[in-house]
């Protein structure tokens, strides 16, 4: 009766993945020193972030998760406000309002999205009757769909992608109707030449267009890709070494703190080092899986679920795109790139599903 | 607390729906694996050769060239280290600043220093070296160096350019190199088999030769291109270079040219137009190739302001002009040995046959005159008083005895009317005009005035220098010879003309009326005999321009310069045992002997007196 005993102090955790986070974000900041060409400020930044974000990963982990059930729409209307503090007030980069400056800090909020509407999403559905009715069906994939267009309109694809992909694994996980499932589907498979014409950007249609034919534009949307790829290739079995590819130091290669951080990890510590990296990222995977199979009720299971496929849709995303699997979309490869939002908002996620994993259900004496 | 509502069917429906989300992602996972491995491992060494041609930038380096030598070793060209005010754009953040402080010590042209901004920002970006100041003097080197602890931006850099030791003797022979245009370029890439993306930096500026010996004798000149590999970046911005072969240097060039003979028909002619040419008759290599006016050489090679460059090429001289090589001039009495020996060889004429000059032959067809440069003529004249007064009246005679297919044939055999030399730089065929050749031009046949003009080398029929110098050549050898040339010791086969009648004795005559010329007291070029303490043999020639009747008419018109006669002469020596033969045009000089023959003189004095 860990809860009631207030003589004890205790801490919730889970080792595994305390310790395979942890693991993974000092590699991370190895990659990244040098990644950014040993950029020490680059370095100094993301080292805060990550010592602040597992200690928030730590904090998070504690309360009941009856904490995050009860205030999981205040959570996400929180995080949908700060979206449109974004848009509306934050500064404009490159064209886009994703940003909200706090001085010494820029954060984006719209990350925080893709972490509460799953729990919102799982709380909701928590207290329906399976199967889920057509109702609340169509309730909850409004819900999705605002908060994408909201996201999108930023403009911030590759967050929107991950948003949507998060509402709709709780709701497939909760118990979606099959038949529900194929005819959303036929739908889509045949409004896919209107949204193709419609919702993309010309730029985002030649990224799909080079993907499948790479001499389309060797030099214009093809570039990225093509120096990737020559990047992973060379790095051979062994890799160049620590700082010693040629192609992410010698600017080949571009954004290579951020979503092509893959591709440096790769050209410098070959197929041996990516296996590990791999691996880590795998047992990750696992645990999440575990944790989730074992969750104590519906709710955590679908939290768990939820937010560690969103973990892994990034993750495979990233990666996708820097193999040359996938267009190229914005999407930072998870607790190694550089940047704080998404950083935080891991740790936040995994925080959040240590905290389910490690409160035992409340038995009645 | 809530209350736990759950069923067993709710749980194993999640269950299978998280092992079926799951399992997607590792097979996802594992296709992605296999690409990584198929780029890392499969495709490794294509990937890893496309990382290299991404970074490395291939550069040829061109060789020093070879050195140029004249025939007693004496150096003529050779490559002298300049040194250049080289900046690098990427590090300095203010070219205006920059400049204001390098000019506080040293002087920079206007025009250097705008040429320098309006570079610098492309050359900063691409991390490419920019020269501010060519040829810097040595105090303005001191003066940078020890500075040059400010300026860790710029520095003293050292290039090599071609130097002419003689700029204004071989200007024509040797020629001169400079930078290749476009076409030459691709030419280079090619025969080399250079990569096109190649690069010369700029101390190692892509040169070559452009007329002369050194187009002629590019090949060996030249050397063998080495490579650097340059390490750029994405931006094209250079990080490093390193060599990765190494230039073999040109090889050096040995010519048969000789120094002191062309310092002497530089002298001699002194800037009149006209032309020297001078051979050993040990192989036919010639030993003089000198064409007057010359040109500055180092500046064509090196720089030359547009303006001097203009003048050079618009003036009424014509010095860019090889009038050795490609000067036509009119044989004229020079001819006559030759078609002296046509005459014997066919019978015409003995050395005993003799004609009454009396001072203008008459062509029987249609009373036509023909005069003799000397009024009231050269009275009883056989053929050694014909060549040494150079009897027109006696050759005019010959020459209407002559048929023009066979008297066409036994010039082209002395070689007129075809190129001379095997490694001369454009040389021209001149001409023996045929027939048929006039008629097509002038759509007018054959005259047999025609053929009498050419008895005294006037009318159609044109030669170089070159040409008349090989035509001494054979003389002096009687018969015997070698394709012309300038490199050194080149391997030749030798050749001969074949004669019938024309026996050594006649070879012996010949060559004692050439002789006479000068030695005898009635010779045409008398007056040079004084000049000189060996024996020489020679025929005067005076090309006229202008046909006159009379000489009063010539006398209207001498007053215009141009319009004077050519004079020219051949001659070899030292007698009986000649070493050199030379021919000399003086363009509107009028006199071969008084004028052309002092010019040949001293030319054989540099060569026979060394």
């Amino acid at each position: 009766m860990r809860y009631l005993d207030f003589k004890r102090f205790s801490i919730y955790y889970d080792p595994y993945l305390i310790i395979s986070i942890t693991l993974l974000s000092i590699l991370g900041l190895f990659f990244l020193y040098s990644a950014s060409d040993g950029n020490a400020s680059v370095l100094i930044k993301q080292s805060i972030f990550v010592f602040f974000g597992l200690i928030l990963m730590i904090v998070l982990s504690q309360p009941d998760p009856q904490i995050y059930y009860s205030y999981s729409g205040f959570f996400l209307l929180i995080s949908i406000i700060l979206v449109f503090i974004a848009i509306f007030f934050g500064p404009e980069i490159n064209g886009a309002n994703r940003w909200i400056s706090f001085g010494f800090v820029t954060l984006q909020p719209s990350e925080l999205c893709k972490v509460f509407l799953p729990i919102f999403i799982a709380s909701y559905l928590y207290g329906v009757n399976l199967p889920i009715n057509l109702k609340n069906t169509f309730l909850t994939i409004f819900l999705i769909f605002v908060v994408f267009f909201i996201v999108s309109s930023q403009p911030d694809l590759g967050t929107a992608i991950v948003i949507l992909l998060s509402g709709l694994y709780v709701l497939f996980l909760a118990g979606l109707s099959w038949t529900f499932i194929g005819s959303a589907l036929a739908i889509f498979i045949i409004s896919l030449p209107f949204l193709w014409n419609n919702f993309l950007e010309p730029f985002q249609r030649q990224r799909i267009a080079t993907l499948f034919n790479p001499d389309l534009d060797p030099f214009g949307s093809a570039w990225n890709i093509t120096q990737s790829k020559i990047a992973i290739g060379s790095g051979g079995i062994l890799g160049k070494g620590f700082g010693e590819g040629t192609q992410s130091h010698l600017y080949f290669l571009p954004e290579t703190e951020t979503d092509f951080i893959f591709a440096v990890i790769a050209e410098e510590f070959g197929l041996v080092g990516l296996t590990i990296l791999m691996s880590l990222y795998f047992f990750i995977f696992i645990r999440c899986f575990y944790l989730s199979i074992n969750a104590r009720d519906r709710f955590c299971r679908l939290v768990i679920g939820g937010l560690s496929l969103v973990f892994i849709s990034t993750l495979f995303i990233n990666i996708g795109m820097v193999i040359g699997l996938l267009p190229v979309v914005g999407m930072p490869l998870p607790l190694i790139s550089q940047g704080g939002s998404s950083l935080i908002s891991f740790y936040i996620a995994f925080g959040i599903i240590i905290s389910m994993a490690s409160h035992k259900k409340l038995v009645p004496r | 607390m809530t209350e736990i509502n759950e069923t067993y069917k709710e749980k194993t429906s999640f269950n299978k729906r998280l092992v079926f989300l799951f399992v997607t992602f590792g097979i996802l996972g594992a296709v992605f694996y296999y690409q990584i491995f198929n780029l890392q491992i499969s495709n490794y060494s294509e990937y890893e050769i496309a990382a290299k041609n991404n970074k490395n930038e291939e550069i040829s380096v061109q060789p020093l060239r070879g050195i140029i030598f004249d025939r007693n070793g004496e150096i003529l060209v050779n490559n002298i280290p300049t040194f250049d005010l080289i900046t690098k754009p990427f590090f300095i953040d203010d070219p205006d600043d920059f400049l204001l402080r390098l000019s506080s010590f040293l002087e920079i042209d206007e025009e250097d220093k705008r040429v320098f901004l309006s570079q610098f920002e492309k050359a900063k970006a691409l991390n490419k070296e920019l020269t501010l100041k060519q040829s810097i003097s040595d105090e303005d080197k001191a003066k940078f160096l020890v500075r040059s602890h400010m300026f860790e931006n710029a520095y003293v850099g050292k290039r090599y350019l071609r130097n002419y030791l003689y700029p204004k003797i071989f200007s024509h022979s040797i020629g001169y190199v400079g930078k290749p245009n476009e076409d030459e370029l691709d030419e280079i890439y090619e025969l080399k088999s250079l990569n096109k993306k190649i690069n010369f930096t700029y101390t190692n500026q892509l040169i070559i030769g452009k007329t002369g010996l050194e187009y002629t004798y590019e090949d060996i000149l030249t050397g063998e291109f080495g490579n650097n590999l340059r390490e750029v970046d994405a931006r094209g911005r250079t990080l490093g270079e390193k060599i990765s072969s190494a230039p073999i240097i040109g090889n050096n060039l040995y010519t048969s040219l000789d120094l002191k003979s062309h310092q002497a028909a530089h002298k001699a002619l002194n800037n009149r137009k006209g032309a020297v040419v001078a051979i050993d008759i040990k192989d036919g290599s010639i030993v003089t190739l000198f064409s007057s006016p010359t040109f500055p050489t180092n500046q064509l090679a090196n720089g030359i302001l547009q303006k001097d460059f203009d003048e050079l090429l618009l003036s009424e001289e014509k010095p860019f002009f090889n009038r050795a090589l490609k000067g036509r001039y009119p044989p004229a009495s020079a001819i006559k040995p030759a078609i002296a020996m046509y005459g014997i060889e066919e019978g015409l004429i003995d050395w005993n046959f003799s004609i009454f000059d009396e001072g203008f032959f008459t062509l029987p067809e249609d009373g036509r005159i023909y005069r003799d440069w000397k009024e009231g003529g050269h009275g009883n004249t056989n053929l050694f008083k014909a060549i040494t007064q150079s009897s027109n009246t006696y050759f005019f005679d010959l020459a209407y005895r002559s048929d023009i297919n066979q008297l066409n044939k036994h010039l082209l055999s002395l070689g007129f009317g075809d190129k001379a030399c095997i490694d001369c730089f454009e040389e021209d065929k001149a001409f023996v005009p045929e027939p048929s050749w006039k008629m097509n031009k002038h759509n007018f046949g054959w005259f047999k005035g025609d053929t009498v003009n050419m008895g005294v080398g006037q009318g159609y029929l044109v030669s170089t220098p070159v040409q008349l110098a090989k035509y001494a050549y054979i003389m002096a050898n009687k018969g015997k010879f070698s394709d012309l040339s300038l490199k050194k010791d080149l391997v030749k086969s030798e050749k001969s003309i074949e004669f019938n009648k024309f026996s050594n004795d006649d070879w012996f005559k010949l060559h004692e009326s050439m002789i006479n010329v000068i030695e005898g007291n009635t010779g045409t070029a008398r007056r040079l005999r004084e000049k000189k303490n060996y024996i020489v043999a020679a025929k005067t020639g005076t090309a006229e321009l202008v046909s006159g009747d009379n000489r009063e008419q010539y006398s209207e018109t001498r007053l215009d310069d141009n319009l004077r006669d050519h004079a020219l002469i051949i001659a070899f020596g030292p007698m009986p045992n000649p070493r050199y033969a030379v021919s000399v045009v003086v363009e509107n000089g009028e006199s071969g002997g008084s004028v052309a023959g002092p010019v040949a003189i001293s030319v054989l004095n540099s060569l026979i007196q060394e």
